[in-house]
């Protein structure tokens, strides 16, 4: 984007435990984040002009969920709608409230990411998601899940570069520890590779811990102008550039199964938007829904070259103390993913990183820069958000 | 484990089912049911489209005809799917295949009689098409022996 427009920057962020939270209803979820965001930021909920809601819904009872929300944290007559880009809803409304305060519609505006689906049983949640391409051709009488569709990637990647099965049990391995720091991730607990491994397979060569658990949670993110953030904030976090692109609804529209194109296409315009290389992350969320994902989304967002994933990580380089560590939250795999609080959750992540926030899973942080890469459905929509210490 | 919490089960039950229009590209039903697997073609400017669509979504031209595809096809990817959703609990576990046929054009279905264990990338397999009574037909991959 060339167009004049102002600097925004995130001045208060919020997150609710994620997992199967059964001990409290949507409005109650939501609110956890809304009040966490507020208190964080400092400021009165009046001078929230603006609440952008990103959710997939379909799974929880309530058609219209941005008003549920407001009218339940008492956000009366605000200006409100909910954006959807499924598992990138969370970054979708994230830019929705960024380009408000940046047109100058708006001073002080919310993102919300929001998802709760244990309401449903987990085979209906399988199937919803299931139907999250080009239902006729792909769902009606071929029975397509969600890691059926990533499996057809790592079939193809393993198939063209080697990468093997215990590759991909490392994602889950590293992602685990990470999450064991994470007070607020749905898993605490550390796994062996052979636990990984030896776990059921959901749709081979996928198995149970190749893939995300179905999730319940929230977060928030309190946007300002730059007046407004420098009088907010001591530590405010800029938005320097977002990327979007999508790709073909139908899978077999695609011309490989190697990498997302929609994380190439939008990490280049993110990364051109914000001037930066990604020589010049200091860390990253990437958008690992399955252990796949993750090692393609090094490959396609320029951390290595194609095919290199798995060597990236066996050797360290996406840890704590690597080349550029990633998911230090446990990422979507063990930190949980409550599919349109994700986005939204990635940049109160890499906010807490950027100010030197997160304790035991601290990165260093050298150059004042974190990216954020959300995909939604099988590389359906891809946004990618350049945040940073200095504007 | 958390302890579970009190929850309300609704009582009203949403039982949703769509009537999808097809009048558009209702040839390829009807040759599916005579035994031929067909698509589109744009009129204007040649584009085979698959699945098949009324309108080119390369040139808009809505003039279109209808082409024989397949069968022959070479696997470019699969998956077997071990945990199904709610309306496929009553199935076996199913192998999706997406294959690029002679045309140009991949097709995503089944593959029905592979041995998954032994199957790669580049395996030749051809189109069928099944009829169930009384249901629409569809089409799956098998392997060529």
């Amino acid at each position: 984007m060339a167009l004049p427009l102002r600097k925004v920057a995130i001045v208060g962020i919020g997150h609710s435990k994620f997992g199967k939270r059964s001990d409290v209803n949507l409005p109650e979820l939501a609110f956890e984040s809304i009040k966490g965001a507020i208190d964080d930021a400092g400021i009165g909920k009046e001078e929230i002009q603006n609440v952008t809601l990103g959710s997939a819904g379909g799974w929880y009872e309530e058609n219209l969920p941005a008003v549920v929300v407001n009218e339940y944290s008492g956000f009366k007559g605000i200006g409100t709608s909910r954006v959807e880009a499924a598992c990138a809803s969370g970054s979708a409304a994230v830019r929705s409230a960024y380009l408000s305060v940046a047109s100058g519609e708006a001073d002080v505006t919310m993102a919300l990411g929001l998802e709760k689906m244990t309401e449903v049983d987990t085979l209906t949640a399988v199937e919803l998601i299931g139907r999250s391409g080009s239902y006729l051709w792909e769902f009606e009488n071929y029975g397509m899940t969600f890691p059926a569709y990533y499996a057809l990637y790592a079939v193809s990647h393993m198939s063209r570069y080697g990468t093997t099965e215990e590759d991909l049990a490392r994602v889950a391995v590293k992602a685990h520890r990470y999450a064991s720091m994470n007070p607020l991730a749905q898993f605490q607990k550390e796994i062996t590779l052979d636990k990984a491994l030896s776990s059921q397979v959901v749709s081979w060569p996928l198995k149970l811990y190749d893939s995300c658990p179905i999730s319940d949670g929230s977060a928030a993110v309190i946007l300002a102008s730059e007046e407004r953030a420098k009088k907010i904030s001591d530590t405010p976090v800029w938005i320097r550039g977002i990327g979007f692109s999508s790709d073909s609804a139908n899978l077999s529209k695609r011309a490989d199964y190697v990498g997302l194109k929609a994380t190439v296409d939008a990490s280049k315009a993110a990364y051109s938007a914000a001037k930066i290389s990604p020589r010049d992350i200091d860390v990253a969320t990437c958008h690992d829904c399955f252990t796949i994902a993750e090692l393609m989304a090094y490959e396609d967002l320029g951390f290595c070259g194609k095919g290199e994933g798995a060597k990236l990580l066996r050797d360290g380089q996406t840890e704590i103390g690597g080349k550029i560590p990633v998911n230090l939250d446990g990422g979507l795999k063990a930190k949980g993913h409550p599919v349109g609080a994700t986005g939204v959750s990635m940049m109160v992540e890499i906010s807490k990183q950027l100010r030197g926030e997160a304790g035991k899973r601290q990165a260093p942080i050298k150059k004042g820069v974190g990216l954020v890469h959300n995909v939604g459905g099988t590389g359906h929509y891809c946004y990618v958000t350049v945040l940073s210490r200095s504007n | 484990m958390e302890a579970e919490k009190p929850t309300l089960h609704s009582r009203r039950n949403l039982n949703l089912r769509f009537n999808i229009p097809i009048s558009e590209t209702h040839e390829f039903w009807d040759s599916l049911a005579a035994g031929r697997f067909v698509t589109t073609r744009c009129k204007a400017c040649g584009k085979v489209t698959f699945p098949p669509q009324a309108d080119c979504p390369d040139c808009m031209s809505s003039e279109h005809e209808w082409v024989d595809l397949g069968p022959e096809a070479e696997l470019l990817t699969f998956t077997y799917v071990q945990i199904t959703p709610t309306s496929f609990v009553d199935h076996d576990p199913y192998i999706v295949a997406i294959g690029k046929l002679k045309q140009g054009v991949n097709v995503l279905a089944w593959l029905d009689g592979g041995d998954v264990t032994k199957l790669k990338p580049g395996a030749k397999l051809r189109i069928e098409i099944r009829k169930e009574p009384g249901a629409v037909p569809y089409y799956t991959f098998v392997p060529t022996a």
